[in-house]
């Protein structure tokens, strides 16, 4: 016994009674091969994504079902066979869980996202919510370089200046400081301190242009991190 | 030299956002992804209706994998297009 979905797409010029005559056609070939309808659903009209046969939107309906392999082989033959019937798709349901164990190598810090805990209690929204972020994101790619790194500044100087009494020294020469920051995220460059030593004045001069540029992000950026 | 290198990697900053790109999914703790939601899987194609690579995204390679079929699963039902425009 297994499970699958059937998806079909019934023609839109047809009467109510005639497709739900169909969908009760349809239904009857499951339950006389013994099958057990989980789920019956209706979609309704939908516009389609492109035309097929010249129609641009088609009756969904939706069946879950469990049963013997021939159920899938009896319904796809019957697809064939009706007119009326535009396209169809048969899915395998796999049975087990909609969750994914997490592996033992990876570190919590990563998964855990400042978002995480609100992801959990509410998956639905958060997606919502996150597909508009990125949305408002996108088409401003140039800013969006700019902000998150602002966020990652923002977060470092927070840890800092909990942590370090040279916060002071932070508002006096802010500029260092980031360039500082910066060669941070660079670890993976191994020499990169020695050789920084000489040419570090003409780096900074070309990044305090940019910070310049950036600093109004910045501050935009801190301002929504605020009101949050 | 020294000086090209560094004009190189300045412009690669410029362009290129550093901040890592985790899988939403894996985050999730999803596992499979359905074809019958196309709002999820709209985020996942290009203006144009082609399946957006991951080093866009930042999925992770199963989770690709997932999408790339539910992706497809949803064309054939004219949930999504192939193309577009």
């Amino acid at each position: 016994m297994r499970q699958y979905e059937t998806v079909f797409l019934i023609s839109p010029n047809l009467e109510e009674e005639e497709t739900t005559k169909i969908i009760t056609q349809i239904s009857d070939i499951i339950s006389k091969e013994k099958g057990k309808l989980i789920q019956e659903d209706r979609w309704g009209k939908k516009r389609l994504a492109y035309p097929i046969k010249k129609f641009e939107e088609a009756f969904y309906v939706f069946f879950h079902y469990e049963g013997d392999s021939n159920i899938p082989f009896e319904l796809e033959k019957r697809f064939k066979q009706t007119e009326a019937i535009l396209r169809f798709l048969t899915v395998k349901k796999e049975t087990r869980e909609n969750v994914r164990k997490k592996r033992k190598g990876i570190p919590a810090e990563e998964t855990a996202a400042p978002d995480a805990e609100a992801e959990i209690v509410a998956p639905q929204e958060e997606k919502i919510e996150l597909k508009e972020e990125e949305k408002i994101s996108a088409p401003a790619k140039e800013e969006e370089s700019a902000i998150p790194q602002g966020e990652e500044k923002v977060e470092k100087k927070e840890k800092e200046e909990t942590a370090a009494p040279d916060a002071e020294a932070e508002i006096v020469a802010p500029q260092e400081e980031k360039v500082e920051l910066k060669e941070e995220e660079e670890i993976s460059v191994p020499a990169k301190e020695e050789e920084s030593a000489v040419p570090q004045d003409e780096e900074k001069e070309e990044e305090a242009e940019k910070k310049e540029e950036d600093k109004e992000d910045l501050s935009s950026a801190e301002t929504i991190k605020e009101d949050k | 030299m020294a000086r090209d290198q560094r004009g190189d990697r300045g412009g690669f900053r410029r362009y290129f956002t550093p901040r890592r790109k985790v899988c939403r999914f894996c985050q999730r703790n999803v596992r499979d992804i359905d074809y019958k939601n196309v709002d999820i899987l709209k985020r996942y194609i290009l203006e144009r209706g082609k399946i957006s690579p991951r080093r866009m995204t930042g999925t992770c390679a199963f989770h690709q994998r997932k999408i790339s079929t539910a992706i497809k699963r949803a064309r054939l039902l004219a949930l999504l297009p192939y193309i577009e425009g």
